[in-house]
């Protein structure tokens, strides 16, 4: 009997979490609910329609040393190269930091 | 049920599953992202990216054939594998069932480097966007959470506790760049810069697009783009590229491995090629070159100069700092 009742409580406080909010919406994701936080499926819909010639994604070459203040290029990504073999491109004028691996 | 007794209940329920915000996640063990650990952090940087998908051997075979990377189970899950590129975690892979209604499909979800992921959490309900999955810490990893920006593009936010990953340029294999893809970049722009403290650099069109770059301790951290004329009806989202050194040889390899072609190669802003793939489970991925030289035709930073802009962006509802924020 306690435990039919344990499981009764049990029951009715996640079908208030439920009502309550929380959790992944429906409308951008669907939460798996498997305890990982990354766990969710996209929306359908992608379309890769579209792209024509001037619809650009990549990154800026920046030619400028950042220095600050308005009207400077955009800067680009990191140039320094891991094996230090100083790859050119993006020239920039913040710090590159060394040390070991991961990611850009 | 009155809202009081149905909070409670909500609680004591999570209590007795261990499912609490903010309590130490149970199960999976991630790598570092920092190994050894560093001080360094980097807000706004794009640090991580994991795939759902509903078949890992498939993704496994098809992300290993095409950019070189094996593959560690991670530690409390079977379904969770860790995609190393010469011995460096570079992503997680995640399998889970995808139901055949078709309205939902596999994708990689783009984690973001923040110092503090609770004031993420504000300034995403403060600035209009949605909280997917509430913060929760991973062992060695760090906490991350789950938000959707006001468009609906799906995005996660970590705050490494070994350190962010140095800036450096990404290896063949490795994650070089990311984009988003939105309706309405004006406000999109606003949101990220509240979040992460982005500068905003307005980019030259030669289309009636969008695009924007944004910017965090000097270096473009992400393009954000509106979608291409004629898809109103299409999902924002975040699509992460990752470096090869012939996009026309990565692109056959992924035919050939079970991918589809989502766009052609073709050449881009940074002076080389750049194409968007799907895998063989549906999940785009983007495809980049990135050259030592700049392109002589004229498609590198000199033809797209950028005047650091806030398009339409209100400042920070919250009136305070961004959560990458000291």
């Amino acid at each position: 009997m306690l435990r039919l009742s344990t499981i009764a409580l049990l029951l009715a406080g996640l079908g208030a979490c439920a009502v309550e909010g929380g959790g992944y919406d429906g409308d951008v994701g669907v939460g798996l609910g498997v305890g990982y936080v990354g766990d969710y499926y996209e929306p359908g819909g992608y379309d890769y329609g579209g792209w024509g010639p001037g619809y650009r994604v990549g990154p800026p070459r920046c030619c400028g040393h950042g220095s600050g203040g308005r009207g400077r290029p955009a800067p680009s990504i990191p140039s320094h190269a891991r094996s230090g073999g100083g790859h050119g491109g993006g020239g920039h004028g913040g710090g590159e930091h060394g040390g070991g691996g991961g990611h850009r | 049920m009155n809202k009081y007794l149905a909070g409670t209940l909500c609680t004591l329920a999570l209590l007795s599953t261990g499912i609490v915000t903010g309590a130490p996640a149970a199960g999976i063990e991630l790598p570092p992202l920092s190994e050894p650990a560093s001080s360094e952090t980097h807000p706004g940087k794009v640090i991580w990216a994991d795939l759902v998908t509903p078949d890992l051997g498939k993704a496994k075979d098809f992300y290993g054939g095409l950019f070189g990377w094996s593959f560690q189970q991670a530690e409390g899950d079977k379904n969770f594998a860790v995609a190393l590129l010469d011995g460096r975690p570079v992503a997680g892979l995640l399998q889970r069932p995808l139901a055949a209604d078709r309205k939902h499909q596999t994708a990689w979800l783009t984690f973001i480097a923040v110092r503090d992921v609770a004031a993420a959490e504000r300034s995403v309900k403060a600035n209009g966007g949605k909280v997917l999955s509430a913060p929760k810490d991973y062992p060695m990893r760090g906490r991350q959470a789950v938000f959707a920006d006001p468009d609906g593009a799906v995005f996660a936010v970590l705050a490494s506790s070994s350190g962010d990953p140095p800036d450096m340029l990404a290896d063949p294999g490795e994650w070089i760049w990311s984009s988003v893809l939105v309706k309405n970049p004006d406000r999109e722009a606003g949101f990220y810069r509240a979040l992460f403290g982005y500068e905003v650099f307005d980019q030259d069109s030669d289309d009636t697009s969008r695009h924007v770059i944004l910017a965090s301790d000097d270096y473009a951290r992400a393009g954000l783009h509106s979608l291409p004329d004629g898809s109103a009806h299409r999902h924002p989202h975040w699509l992460n590229f990752v470096r090869v050194e012939d996009v026309g040889a990565a692109v056959a390899k992924a035919v050939k491995l079970g991918g589809k072609i989502l766009v052609d190669p073709r050449l881009d802003r940074q002076g080389g090629q750049l194409a968007v793939v799907a895998d063989p489970s549906g999940a785009p991925v983007g495809l980049m070159e990135w050259t030592d030289t700049e392109d002589e035709s004229g498609a590198s930073g000199a033809m797209t100069p950028g005047t650091p802009q806030v398009p339409g962006a209100s400042p920070p509802a919250t009136g305070t700092p961004p959560a990458g924020s000291p």
